[in-house]
């Protein structure tokens, strides 16, 4: 009898994992390829196509994918896009992995500077699409300059990556506070008063707003190789095949960085850094009055926190000293795949979402970022809807490129931004800190 | 026995082919598929000794050589004295994994011992439903338990700092702050520790239970006549008796706390500045998020190294102690 | 027992009866703060998952919901991007596929080593012991190559493949298996069973106790499982619920509110599972320990 029972459970739980490896197996399946809707009149004619297209998971840029593949299926019956997206750290894994085996997506998101280390395995653009001399005159020299490698196009941009000098301000904790809004910085000391006066503490001592949060690691690795530049240094050797990050300029920024934390409190760092409290979303939480990172945040900071009740705006800071000289780093875009079937199709996407200017306008309003094309730019409907775009046309002619690193997540998210927060948690002395950048900079250039 | 000798007798021929049949049928994929196992191991071995990644092509066999080219002991000569990213940031993951582990068990014992002989000293029917509870975390799935602590954590809505504030504390950024200390670890290494120990010890529990069942109690009362008191019955006798198990237990929460990896890589993902992070969680980021898959080979090669020497002292000591 | 009942009794007198009494007071004030202190994180989960947005997000926090609502479970279960069914589903299909062939191949080796005599037995059994002592550590980066080579990666049976035999598994069935009177595989040769007759109508069902306790902690090891299938599954839609839980944290992380909920929903399942079969499972977990 007992054994009746064990066989029997056997066998349960055998149609049990079976049916349950259906219910996983099949749609998967069925996502993978998608078919295209039947209809037989025209299925002879044009041969249906699908596409995948594979992109990092932002709801912001996502809803902007989504809508580009719409308008180009509507114009392009029997071609089929299927839209992918992964976590970022993800994203890089995956892009990593499949590629070697040839089983990435046919149209691949691409950030700008990334496209060096991936040039090997993407498809060049074909002249007939575009050739790099209407792509430069098309776009904005550092977007494109990534894309371009030895002289080949690999891609097109969709966005101009600004990680530097633009901050969230909160208007309704200004007036609260009794401050002159718009505020009417000169210097970044004036930024810094503001920030002071607009921090709050509870009984406990702990600070529940900070002022002026510059504590995550796209603003704070930009902004302190903004600092170094605007102060006259530089974060590159002569002939660029190393770095100086144990520079005069350098210890004067970053201490200037320490400084704004532990001499005028208008932030806690221990509380307020890219791990806990990141900056995009603690201003829309109310919990930062000026909040220091990209104009890509906005769309998604509105996206998430659509009942954030106080008012903003979007605004630039003035420069460390002398002209707002800074370091873009490209902008995400979109590149081709060798191993795509339908090669022709997907640069055909890529053109019509990266380079037509009506859809390129679209993807910048969708996605909240700085359009890559400065007729796009230049657009009303951009100052109308985004009025912190016009903002940033000020600043953008002094951008220069970041820079071929060997490795440039490696060097800002895991040396710079690291040592910058031991330096500004006191941790490390800020002697400390640069000569740790220093050292483990270099050593990625083995 | 018997039977047999008697069947073999009579169709010794039949038997024994169909035997020899079952036995092959068994062995031979259970052999080929544990030689993919020690293909595996032995790949991983020879990963160590290339500065390998998966996105590189590299040479023909295993995409070693070429673009991932042999460097010999350059990777664990790094980790002995190099100064870039990731040499730092094994010796760390060395010295976090070691105090994590040389501060778990202790605390573990601490915990489960008396514990466990409060247990087996109550009714029956209590003890069951004490056990049945005290077990929940155990099973609870470690990322579960990571989410549940890590919001007890949390420096402004969390319980902990709200008992804090009732008292006239100052609050707390248990996970975040690089700076608090507490007997000369970080307080983020205490806070994962403590979540650890909560998920960990029902193991523990259970096992010292069934073995303090295990133990005659004619023994205790025995000694009880002769007039020791309790306290002295659990030195004298329960303790020597359970040495066994003791160390026992010793060795596998040591083993599985040199491994720790979920709770961390969910709570802090090793930070703040790195003070929680762990050899396993330095592995995984190196191998799949910054693709240094050779190196972090290297890394897990010490990890099992080590492993290994704990286990093997382990068995010299059990089996010593075994004959009492 | 008679005497030694006597013997307490007469070595007691009423002072050391109180104390006796208060000892034991003692014991059980002791085990019921152990009690609430293992408790306390579940039952603040479950709280948190009850409260409002908007009462998640005082400071300091409240412990009873002033407004208990089960509005967070309603979100999570209607987030289109979250088809909790499928992730259930993914996780029941990998914790069961694996059961069942853990459950075949433990057996049926585990018979093999207990009931037949063949040369090289006792190498094979070390040996390949041995192999699977090596920490999942050191394999993974060779095993996820495989995957990757074999075009396993981002499918559930990646998860598979790797763990078809458990070496307690074996040790606990063998040990099992050889209890068992060679008599009744006798009688049963002699009646004409072929061997793996044996193993399916006479082995098979005499092991209920002992694969009932491997599965289920085959079961628990891989429905909790996070590591390696966060290694193996990048596709949001292939992955398993402990992975789920933390990209839905990530993505919601400033709303601990729905994040409890969801935890609430993870971790609940194993929890009743655990409910009905809690005997077997500390049983199992007991064994497990004092083996090797």
């Amino acid at each position: 009898m007992k054994g009746n029972l064990v066989q029997g459970l056997l066998v349960v739980l055998l149609v049990l994992g079976l049916a349950a490896c259906r219910g996983t197996q099949e749609p998967a399946s069925t996502a993978e390829n998608p078919q295209p809707a039947e209809t037989p009149a025209t299925a002879k004619a044009a041969e249906p196509v699908s596409l995948r297209l594979w992109t990092h998971q932002n709801n912001a840029f996502n809803a902007g994918y989504e809508a580009l593949i719409q308008a180009f299926k509507a114009t392009h019956p029997g071609v089929d896009i299927t839209l992918e997206t992964f976590d970022y750290d993800t994203y890089i894994q995956t892009l990593q992995t499949a590629m070697p085996a040839g089983e990435e997506a046919d149209i691949l998101q691409m950030f700008g500077t990334w496209t060096a280390e991936y040039a090997e395995r993407l498809a060049p653009m074909p002249d007939s699409v575009m050739t790099v001399e209407q792509a430069q005159q098309l776009y904005y020299a550092a977007p494109i300059g990534g894309y371009i490698i030895n002289g080949r196009l690999y891609g097109l941009p969709q966005e101009f990556n600004c990680e530097y000098g633009g901050v969230l301000v909160n208007k309704t904790m200004y007036e609260k506070a009794g401050l002159t809004y718009p505020p009417a910085w000169k210097t970044m000391d004036d930024v810094l008063a503001d920030g002071k006066a607009l921090t709050q503490r509870d009984e406990a001592g702990v600070m529940t707003v900070a002022g002026f949060d510059f504590n995550a690691s796209d603003p704070a690795s930009f902004s302190f190789l903004a600092g170094v530049l605007q102060l006259g240094g530089d974060y590159w050797n002569a002939d660029r095949t190393g770095f100086t990050f144990n520079t005069p300029q350098a210890k004067q920024m970053l201490q200037w960085m320490v400084d704004a934390v532990s001499k005028w409190g208008v932030l806690d760092p221990v509380l307020f850094n890219d791990t806990t409290n990141w900056v995009g979303s603690a201003f829309f939480e109310g919990r930062v009055a000026i909040g220091y990172i990209g104009t890509w945040a906005i769309a998604e900071g509105k996206n998430n926190y659509p009942d954030f009740a106080d008012e903003w705006d979007y605004f630039f800071l003035p420069s460390m000293r002398g002209d707002p000289v800074f370091v873009a780093d490209s902008g995400w875009g979109l590149t081709v795949s060798p191993n795509s079937k339908h090669q022709d199709v997907a640069w055909e996407f890529v053109k019509f979402a990266a380079a037509d200017v009506d859809n390129a306008l679209q993807f910048n309003l969708t996605s909240g970022t700085i359009p890559a094309i400065p007729e796009v730019a230049a657009s009303p409907k951009i100052a109308e809807t985004m009025p912190w775009v016009a903002k940033a046309l000020q600043i953008l002619p002094y951008g220069r490129y970041l820079g071929a690193m060997p490795d440039r997540d490696l060097v800002i998210y895991d040396i710079l931004y690291p040592h910058i927060l031991n330096a500004l948690q006191g941790v490390e002395t800020v002697d400390d800190a640069l000569q740790a950048i220093d050292d483990e900079a270099n050593a990625t250039f083995e | 026995m018997s039977t047999l000798t008697v069947g073999r007798a009579k169709k010794r021929g039949g038997l024994w082919v169909s035997q020899r049949r079952f036995i092959l049928s068994v062995t031979i994929p259970m052999i080929l598929y544990s030689g993919v196992g020690l293909f595996t191991i032995g790949w991983a071995l020879v990963l160590a000794f290339f500065d390998y990644s998966p996105g590189r092509a590299g040479g023909p066999i295993l995409g070693l050589g070429g673009s991932n080219p042999f460097v010999g002991l350059k990777h664990f000569a790094n980790m002995i004295d190099g100064v870039s990213r990731e040499a730092t940031q094994f010796r760390i993951s060395l010295r976090n994994t070691l105090i994590f582990a040389l501060a778990v068990l202790p605390l573990n014992l601490a915990i489960t011992l008396p514990l466990a002989a409060l247990i087996e000293s109550v009714d029956r029917r209590l003890k069951t439903a004490f056990r049945a509870i005290y077990f929940l975390p155990v099973i609870t799935s470690s990322v579960g338990v990571a989410m549940m602590w890590g919001y007890l954590y949390d420096p402004q809505r969390g319980l902990f700092n709200a008992v804090i504030r009732l008292f006239g504390g100052t609050p707390v950024a248990w996970l975040s702050d690089p700076r608090a200390q507490f007997l000369g670890v970080s307080v983020a290494m205490w806070a994962v520790i403590g979540a650890y120990l909560w998920q960990d010890f029902g193991y523990n529990l259970v096992i010292f239970i069934a073995a303090l069942q295990g133990i005659p109690q004619e023994f205790k009362d025995a000694a009880l006549i002769d007039g020791a008191n309790p306290r002295q019955v659990f030195r004298k006798i329960t303790i020597p008796l359970l040495r066994p198990t003791l160390l026992f237990v010793c060795v596998m929460t040591m083993l599985s706390s040199f491994q720790v990896f979920d709770i961390i890589q969910v709570m802090t993902n090793g930070n703040p500045n790195n003070q929680t992070r762990v050899l396993v969680l330095d592995i995984y980021d190196n191998a799949f998020r910054y693709q240094r898959m050779g190196w972090a080979a290297a890394v897990s090669l010490v990890l099992v190294v080590i492993v290994m020497l704990v286990t093997i002292v382990q068995m010299r000591l059990l089996r010593t102690e075994w004959e009492y | 027992m008679a005497t030694i009942a006597a013997a307490r009794a007469r070595s007691r007198p009423a002072f050391d009866r109180l104390r006796c009494g208060l000892g034991h007071l003692m014991v059980y004030v002791l085990l019921i703060v152990g009690l609430s202190m293992t408790l306390m994180p579940f039952l603040w989960m479950i709280l948190s998952s009850l409260k409002t947005a908007t009462e998640i997000l005082r400071v300091p926090p409240t412990f009873w919901p002033d407004n208990p609502t089960l509005a967070n479970y309603l979100t999570i279960l209607n987030d289109p991007k979250l088809p909790l069914l499928r992730f259930y589903g993914n996780s029941l299909f990998v914790a069961v596929t694996n059961v069942l062939i853990t459950l075949f191949t433990s057996s049926l080796i585990g018979f093999l080593f207990a009931k037949y005599q063949f040369h090289g037995k006792r190498v094979l059994f070390g040996w390949f012991l041995l192999t699977m002592m090596i920490p999942g550590q050191m394999t993974m980066i060779p095993g996820y190559l495989i995957l990757a080579k074999v075009g396993l990666l981002n499918s559930l049976w990646g998860l598979i493949v790797f763990s078809a035999l458990d070496a307690f598994g074996i040790f606990l069935m063998r040990q099992f298996i050889e209890s068992l009177p060679n008599e009744l595989l006798d009688a049963a040769r002699i009646d004409g069973a072929s061997e793996w007759q044996l193993y399916w109508r006479i082995v098979l069902p005499q092991l209920g106790p002992p694969l009932a306790t491997l599965g289920i902690l085959t079961f628990m090891h891989n429905w909790n499982a996070y590591l390696w299938p966060m290694v193996v599954i990048t596709k949001i839609e292939r992955r398993t619920l402990p992975i789920i839980l933390t990209w839905y944290n990530s993505q919601h992380s400033t709303q601990p509110n729905l994040t409890m909920a969801a935890t609430v929903m993870i971790v609940m399942p194993i929890l009743i599972v655990y409910f009905f079969f809690q005997r077997w499972v500390v049983r199992g977990f007991t064994m497990s320990g004092l083996k090797c």
